[in-house]
């Protein structure tokens, strides 16, 4: 076998490609210069020593089993568990190591084998939790909303008592969809003629929910609804479990690679259909574009399909505006709008494109905060033991909210808004919820534009 | 498909001076790369020209602008106005420089005891820049537990005449000294690095009581005027603010020595050229690399990024590359022996494949590799092997260009920064592409205005 064989073999194999990215490394510390975690706490050594410094001890071990391609990342020591996995050192590593991927199958391996923390599997399950919240919601939302539930909360789970968790919602968001005529609610066994039925994707989307919108944030996949129909676009929402991620940050990934399963199982017949699977959470988006790939090495046709189909909301939208038929008749909203591009975002590579909607709505002054991470990272900064380092990180973010003293601040992903809201006491929209106000504000000009004209001219 | 008047490929100096050049002028710049990059790997000065022999940076200048074949032959004459430029840029983000063009060229002490050449230096190496009088010693002062900066090794090299290199009368200290502080929290810790070391420093409670303890550690090697050659750890946010408390605190003037990387004098400028050309409008997308240039016949039309999925693509009206040499991924040499440009296939100026591996990288007269790179006409477009030019809306800035060495010469600052100015200045006068000017008219930025109609 040549080199160049032995390196396209690499390549090829996901695990690979992402531990021998190590190989690349120039130790030039520039992962370490934006991490955002080692930033704030020593118990964190910094991307380069968790990620390809370490590789050296894992490879040791992983290359003589090569023939298999299994993972097997035994760690040196236990530091990598602090990583965030926010990735900013993949984004700004010069040498394309893939530092975050080889740190997040390194906290993987370290957790694999061990019955997991009942908290971290509680955290993991975020689809099972929510539905049973929904369920109790009257009652759920006053246990976790009180100092002495969230105190024993802390005591017997190890969620930090002051850690950022919503409200859950009164009713799912597919309870709301079955009362409200605004989409078409697509079910696994639905038969030939029902598919058929479905509007066409050249005038329908597919909407992946997520968990966050389905139990917590209904209103957020209202408002996209609401803001797809003005463009043309129905929604088709289908039956769907959560994307995985909150397990695989948990280190759960026998159970991330059967959501992936199922969900790949009900987006990919869409997908080959031509429809645009879009979503509301930067986070589930990402999962199923990279992550089933990158992370649970998922890679087969229908899994491409999908993720070359998922797109993020807004960058659905600035797509849609750069073809010229995005609708601009947005109503003035006179506010200034502190906004922060969540790090899942930045893995995107799409740019912002929230800000470059906002700059189509009149009198809205969108301030991009340009700051790394809010801290949460998902379900990281709700632990009892890194909540502390959560809220080091997202330190500045929160002091830039604040002084911006404005009446709300934007952010494209759940578990970061809920962390800026609890930290600045300042209610965080998602990007689509502000585009849903000024197009109902444009309604509202267009309602009173014949009386005032008139009287104007 | 977004439209940018320019797209800037690399975040380096060069890409970023000529990027806050543009915006300056009222161009919709992008400027886009795979990562950080040498800014975060330098000293964090700005090094025009120091070949043996030349007392200044201006007469090394000149010296190097005689040679056929190097950047300065065409660009000799904007590394003043650049220069300038870019100071009053980064001084305007609160970083200052010291040292001119005309001022002699000094040997300032490196981290690993011995000295290098240099004209313009950030504001917290400038107290080395000072001819030493007669008696007055060097303090160099390492910092416990720090694996970077290891003084009493630095301190009997700099003892040695002979490392101080071309240095005449007052060219260096009477006797070198070396001590070592330990520093506030630090006892016991493992790891510590010049991160965290400029983030403590960040602290003004802190730093007034680690000032405090190298003046003492300081005073207790001995008496007498002299400086501190101190491992460039001063802050990072708020560095202007270290260096006055320094300058109050301590009893010797103290100069920050540049470490390994990272390079915190070097992460400085980057972040303040980053600042400033944001300020200015300018959008900048780290970490998305681009994958390839489109071109129709001689311009380039699209750059294309790689992302999660699909590609983000950048209509161009002109693309400057800025991707660096060699170390920075703009070269790169393919198993069939030839050193290439990846993104559009340039034709590369490179020495035969067997001098790549000449014995001496750091030889006087260079490495034949650092000479590797790309020909341009005085504009800065490319040049193919005939040498005609390759396309008319690509711009080559930094590194990239052939005829440099830019380590032997240290001159690849001033290269960066010259022909920064040069690009802008071709990009603004050449008429934009077509299509960029056609999709203007509809890119969102504009579209605002007549959203309402």
């Amino acid at each position: 076998m040549t080199i160049a064989e032995l390196v396209q073999e690499a390549q090829e194999a996901n695990y690979l490609e992402v531990a021998l990215s190590a190989d690349e490394c120039l130790k030039c510390n520039v992962c370490n210069t934006v991490c955002p975690v080692a930033r704030v706490t020593d118990l964190f050594p910094g991307p380069k020593y968790a990620g390809p410094q370490a590789q050296r001890f894992r490879l040791a071990t992983t290359l003589p089993a090569q023939s298999a391609i299994a993972p097997h990342d035994a760690s040196p020591d236990h530091t990598v568990d602090y990583c965030s996995g926010c990735g900013m050192c993949t984004i700004a590593c010069p040498a394309d190591v893939k530092i975050a991927e080889m740190n997040n199958r390194a906290r993987a391996e370290l957790k694999a084998g061990h019955r997991p923390k009942l908290r971290d599997w509680l955290l993991g399950q975020t689809d099972l939790v929510g539905r049973l919240g929904v369920i109790f919601s009257p009652i759920a939302n006053w246990g976790l909303h009180n100092r002495l539930g969230r105190w024993a909360v802390e005591l017997v789970i190890g969620v930090h008592r002051k850690a950022p968790l919503p409200n859950f919602a009164s009713s799912t968001l597919r309870a709301r969809l079955k009362k409200a005529d605004v989409a078409t609610l697509a079910r696994k066994g639905d038969d030939a003629a029902t598919r058929a039925a479905e509007p066409p994707p050249d005038r329908a989307v597919v909407l992946f929910h997520g968990c966050a919108a389905n139990y917590y944030e209904p209103h957020v996949a209202m408002a996209a609804i609401d803001v797809l129909r003005r463009n043309g676009f129905e929604t088709i929402v289908p039956e769907q479990v959560c994307c995985g991620l909150p397990l695989m940050n948990n280190g759960l990934y026998a159970q991330a690679r059967n959501r992936a399963a199922t969900n790949i199982d009900v987006l990919a017949d869409y997908a080959r259909r031509g429809y645009r699977i879009v979503g509301t959470s930067t986070s589930c988006t990402h999962t199923l574009k990279a992550e089933y790939r990158e992370m649970l090495d998922v890679d087969d046709s229908d899994a491409t399909v999908v993720a070359q189909s998922t797109w993020d909301i807004c960058e659905f939208l600035v797509d849609l505006h750069e073809q010229g038929r995005l609708d601009t008749g947005f109503g003035r909203l006179d506010e200034r709008l502190p906004y922060h591009a969540p790090c899942q975002l930045k893995g995107h590579g799409i740019g912002i494109p929230a800000m470059d909607l906002f700059a189509l709505v009149p009198g809205l002054e969108a301030i991009d905060l340009d700051h790394d991470c809010c801290g949460v990272a998902g379900t990281y900064g709700l632990k009892k033991e890194k909540y502390d380092i959560a809220m080091a990180v997202g330190d500045d973010l929160f002091r830039k909210v604040r002084e911006a003293d404005t009446a709300r601040a934007a952010c494209d992903s759940e578990t970061c808004r809920w962390q800026i809201e609890t930290a600045t006491k300042t209610p965080t929209k998602h990007p689509v919820e502000i585009l849903a106000a000024a197009y109902a504000a444009g309604d509202l000009e267009r309602a009173k534009a014949p009386i005032e004209s008139p009287a104007a001219g | 498909m977004p439209t940018a008047d320019v797209v800037v490929v690399g975040a380096g100096l060069a890409g970023l001076s000529a990027g806050i050049a543009l915006a300056d002028a009222g161009a919709r710049v992008e400027l886009v790369a795979r990562g950080h990059a040498a800014t975060h790997w330098a000293p964090g000065g700005l090094d025009c020209a120091a070949p043996p022999g030349a007392a200044t940076p201006a007469a090394g200048i000149d010296r190097l602008a005689a040679l056929a074949g190097h950047p300065y032959a065409i660009l000799g004459g904007e590394v003043r106005p650049g220069l300038a430029f870019v100071r009053e840029v980064v001084a305007a983000e609160g970083l200052h420089y010291r040292g001119d063009l005309d001022d002699p060229l000094r040997s300032v002490p490196t981290a690993i005891g011995g000295t290098r050449r240099v004209g313009v230096v950030p504001a917290g190496q400038g107290n080395a820049l000072d001819p030493w009088s007669p008696g007055e010693r060097l303090v160099v002062c390492g910092i416990a537990g720090y694996k970077d900066f290891w003084p009493a090794p630095i301190a009997a090299s700099l003892a040695r005449a002979g490392v101080w290199v071309e240095a005449g009368d007052g060219g260096r200290p009477s006797r070198v000294e070396a001590v070592s502080v330990e520093l506030p929290g630090q006892a016991g810790r493992r790891n510590v690095n010049a991160l965290e070391l400029g983030r403590a420093f960040d602290d003004p409670a802190w730093r007034r009581e680690a000032f405090e303890r190298i003046a003492r550690a300081v005073e207790s090697g001995g008496r007498g005027a002299g400086r501190i050659a101190f491992p460039a750890v001063l802050g990072i946010a708020d560095h202007a603010a270290v260096l006055e408390d320094a300058a109050r605190i301590l009893p010797l003037a103290l100069f920050e020595v540049p470490l390994v990387t990272p390079s915190l004098p070097g992460l400085r400028l980057y972040r303040a050229l980053r600042d400033a050309f944001r300020r200015r409008g300018g959008r900048i997308s780290i970490g998305e690399p681009v994958i390839r240039i489109e071109t129709s016949g001689r311009r380039a039309t699209t750059v294309v990024l790689s992302a999660a999925v699909r590609e983000r693509r950048i209509l161009a009206g002109h693309v400057i590359l800025a991707t660096g040499g060699i170390a920075g991924g703009g070269l790169i040499g393919r198993a069939d022996g030839r050193l290439a440009e990846p993104l559009l296939d340039l034709a590369v100026e490179a020495p035969p494949v067997d001098e790549w591996l000449a014995d001496d990288a750091l030889a006087p007269n260079g490495h034949p590799l650092e000479r590797a790179g790309i020909r341009t006409d005085a504009g800065l477009h490319p040049l193919d092997a005939s040498g005609k030019v390759a396309f008319e809306n690509v711009l080559i800035v930094g590194s990239l260009l052939a005829g440099q060495r830019y380590i032997a010469e240290r001159c690849g600052d001033g290269v960066a920064i010259a022909s920064a100015r040069r690009a802008a200045a071709t990009a603004l006068a050449g008429p934009k592409s077509e299509s960029a000017t056609r999709a203007a008219s509809k890119r969102p930025q504009r579209a605002k205005a007549g959203s309402r109609s």
